[in-house]
């Protein structure tokens, strides 16, 4: 059985990191791939990413949606190498030139791609989406924005849920998925949208029942009983990504002189 | 003080009042049980006291709500919270986070106090629930008794003068209603709060002797102080029980053998070894989480067994199509909201049959003759979610009786029912086990059970530990230390007049 892509529980280096260095590595990691001048240097960051995993003691290769990830890079790292005829050619096969060009843009899709998501999951395994929330609202973002993202993500599974339901209790009273006039299938949508709905309406009527009596909203600010607080490895965290930034900063701009 | 005078409301776009010229007086320390059947308005007063009807809804009212000099539909609803704060019976539907201590915070933090505060009423109102070892959870993580707790320590931290609970057990099993009436027991001796509690299963409240208000159509029937349910003698039962019940079926209906089963690589059920025949109208029982629905969907065919094999009719269910099978099988759950599709009441009755191709005038007349019996003829072209909730769960067994299945599963569709709904429900049940079929019945009711299943299967951590005929099983329930599963009759009568 796939996991889930959610936060997954553990102790580890990058567990414990504050949701905010995590975040900014993340943005890091994105940008950098994309702007990385040479191919190594991609390669090795990939390196490092997929070296991270076994730290932070993940059950990446169990999450659903990895293998089509890396079918979809492999795809793409093939349709580069077949269709890139400029550069030198190292040799041909079937009447298909294979140049150097060509498998080094292959190689540079498929480690961006699987770099980018790879760096992703790390992220969403090991932060809890709440603290993720506090610490963005303890940063300085509203609150009422703040725990809008935490409500989202409290109802995603109960919503999930209940969609599981009402598309059970339709199959047991005959309903039939598998039509292919588009009438019938407006007509499916919203036979299941409609209990969808419904029951989030109401979910939304007891929610601000609940938040309201519980003075949400009463005053600009609030006081925290749990704040996220920056450890020492934060802060090492944060020095090493600021070395990183400048270093690429300058490896780009030697590179546009 | 509470006080409420000649209060009456009615929603926008409805004709009738739901609340009706109340007036009583409730004192500080007071331990009140409102009671009455489903759509009597027990729950709109709840939120007429705290304040929400006021701020949420639309509607016209006449008379006042104090509480002590403050009039509570003129107040600011963050004052009303400062004094009285309302649990309400899906603990679900009210978190605000996704973690316990979070959550327990999260009105606190609302109202400015300092951490170290914060914390100390965190402890406070933890070991009040006696919750303290759930601090660092998930709520997620938590089972359905849990949540509650939390969702009572929650309200509790704020240190509300009046606390109300709308139906907290509802969607709870026995044990875990006993334990949330503890709760609140508890919270009366340890604190001063003025508890008032809305409840169908008064006898479990009976005990705490509390002072009880009886609701119907949104008006205070009377004050009276003995909750007893009139228990239901043991010879009458058995004497109507014989009337439905002359017929077994020679072969099984639904043969399970060898059953093993659960979801996510989590297994639920172990060796499961059942046959329903012909005329068993079986009680299914035991806590959440025991394995109870996971049968339910595995004789459906929703999810695939691990290992086993389940017969419908002498068919596999891995040898016969869905749909096919589907025909010979009615499914309700527990939520009304989740499976009403159609526009009308006509069209969500007739919805199935039409589905399944059987539709002609046969079914015309049944489904005629059903809505009749139901009292929802009358409603006819009205759309299903203008009905009320009682209604809502009577069309949606009417709609799956409109295709004569011969098996019926039925998941918790008793919750939020109260006992008069409850039996019109069964006796709808009933024609399809006189008729041969077998009705399996999910459920936290031993009084409905016992007054109406000729069968009990009583789950323990994925397995059947108890599979007879009714009487004998409560006895075996009686000896197994089960009390919480016990209909009334088999309890000490529990009068509280003093």
């Amino acid at each position: 059985m796939k996991h889930r892509i959610i936060y997954q529980d553990g102790h580890s280096i990058l567990h414990s990191l504050h949701p905010l260095v995590k975040l900014s590595w993340l943005i890091f990691c994105t940008v950098f791939v994309f702007v990385a001048p040479y191919l190594w240097m991609v390669l090795i960051f990939l390196l490092v990413i997929v070296f991270l995993i076994p730290i932070a003691n993940l059950p990446i290769t169990n999450i659903r949606g990895l293998r089509l990830v890396i079918t979809t890079a492999l795809l793409l790292a093939i349709i580069q190498i077949i269709f890139t005829d400029q550069g030198e050619v190292l040799f041909t096969f079937w009447k298909i030139d294979i140049t150097k060009l060509g498998i080094e843009n292959g190689v540079y899709i498929a480690a961006r791609l699987i770099s980018v998501v790879l760096a992703s999951y790390l992220f969403v395994l090991t932060t809890r989406p709440n603290d993720l929330a506090y610490a963005l609202i303890q940063t300085g973002i509203p609150y009422r924005y703040g725990f809008a993202l935490v409500t989202a993500i409290r109802l995603v599974p109960v919503f999930e849920q209940e969609a599981i339901i009402v598309y059970e209790a339709q199959l047991a009273r005959g309903v039939q998925y598998n039509r292919k006039n588009l009438n019938k299938i407006i007509l499916l949508a919203k036979q299941f949208l409609l209990p969808m709905l419904v029951s989030a309406l109401s979910k939304v009527d007891a929610l601000a029942v609940s938040m309201e009596g519980r003075c949400f909203g009463k005053y600009p600010k609030r006081t925290f009983l749990r704040e996220v607080r920056y450890k020492k490895v934060d802060l090492v965290g944060l020095g090493i990504l600021i070395i990183f930034v400048l270093m690429t900063m300058a490896t780009l701009l030697e590179g546009n002189s | 003080m509470i006080s409420v005078s000649d209060f009456s409301y009615r929603f926008n776009g409805n004709e009738d009042y739901t609340l009706r010229n109340i007036n009583i007086k409730i004192d500080n320390g007071d331990f009140l049980v409102i009671t009455g059947p489903s759509g009597c308005g027990k729950s709109s007063f709840a939120l007429a006291i705290s304040g929400y009807l006021f701020n949420q809804f639309e509607g016209e009212f006449e008379g006042q709500i104090n509480i002590d000099d403050m009039n509570i539909s003129k107040a600011n609803i963050y004052d009303i919270a400062d004094k009285v704060g309302l649990v309400q019976q899906n603990p679900e539907a009210q978190f605000c986070t996704l973690t316990v201590i979070d959550e327990i915070a999260f009105g606190l933090e609302n109202r400015c106090i300092p951490p170290d505060e914060i914390k100390r009423r965190v402890d406070w109102s933890l070991e009040i629930v006696g919750a303290s070892h759930l601090i660092d959870r998930e709520i997620a993580s938590l089972s359905g008794g849990e949540k509650q707790k939390i969702a009572i320590a929650a309200m509790m931290a704020s240190k509300p003068e009046v606390i109300i609970f709308d139906e907290p057990t509802s969607n709870l099993d026995p044990t875990a209603t006993r334990e949330i009436f503890e709760v609140i027991s508890e919270l009366r001796r340890k604190s001063n709060t003025t508890v008032i509690v809305i409840e169908h299963k008064t006898t479990f409240l009976a005990s705490f002797q509390p002072r009880v208000v009886y609701m119907e159509k949104g008006s205070i029937l009377q004050s009276y102080a003995d909750t007893t349910i009139e228990p239901l003698q043991r010879d009458y039962i058995q004497q109507n029980r014989t009337s439905y019940y002359h017929y077994k079926s020679q072969d099984p209906i639904i043969k399970i053998n060898n059953l093993h089963a659960g979801y996510d690589g989590k297994k639920v059920l172990h060796d499961i070894n059942l046959n329903f025949f012909g005329g068993d109208f079986v009680s299914i029982m035991g806590d959440n989480g025991s394995g109870k629905s996971t049968l339910i969907r595995n004789i459906m065919g929703f999810v695939e067994p691990i290992q086993g094999i389940i017969e419908i009719n002498n068919k596999p269910i891995k040898d016969s199509p869905f749909h096919e099978r589907a025909l010979t099988i009615g499914l309700v759950f527990q939520n009304p909201e989740h499976q009403l599709f159609a526009n009308s009441v006509w069209d969500e009755a007739v919805f199935a049959p039409k589905n399944f191709d059987i539709f002609n005038d046969k079914v015309t007349e049944m489904t005629e003759d059903l809505l009749q019996k139901a009292g929802l003829k009358k409603y006819k072209n009205r759309h299903p979610y203008r009905l009320s909730y009682g209604e809502k769960r009577r069309l949606n067994l009417i709609s799956v009786l409109t295709y004569t299945p011969n098996c019926l599963l039925l998941d918790e569709v008793l919750i939020g029912q109260d006992n008069k709904n409850a039996s019109f429900l069964i006796e709808l049940l009933l024609s399809t086990v006189k008729d041969g079929g077998v009705v399996l019945m999910v459920n936290h009711n031993p009084d409905i059970s016992y007054q109406f299943a000729n069968r009990l299967l009583f789950f323990e951590k994925g397995k059947v530990t108890i599979d007879a005929p009714i009487q004998e099983a409560f006895e075996l329930l009686e000896r197994n230390g089960n009390s919480n599963y016990l209909p009334t009759y088999y309890r000490p009568t529990q009068s509280i007049i003093q």
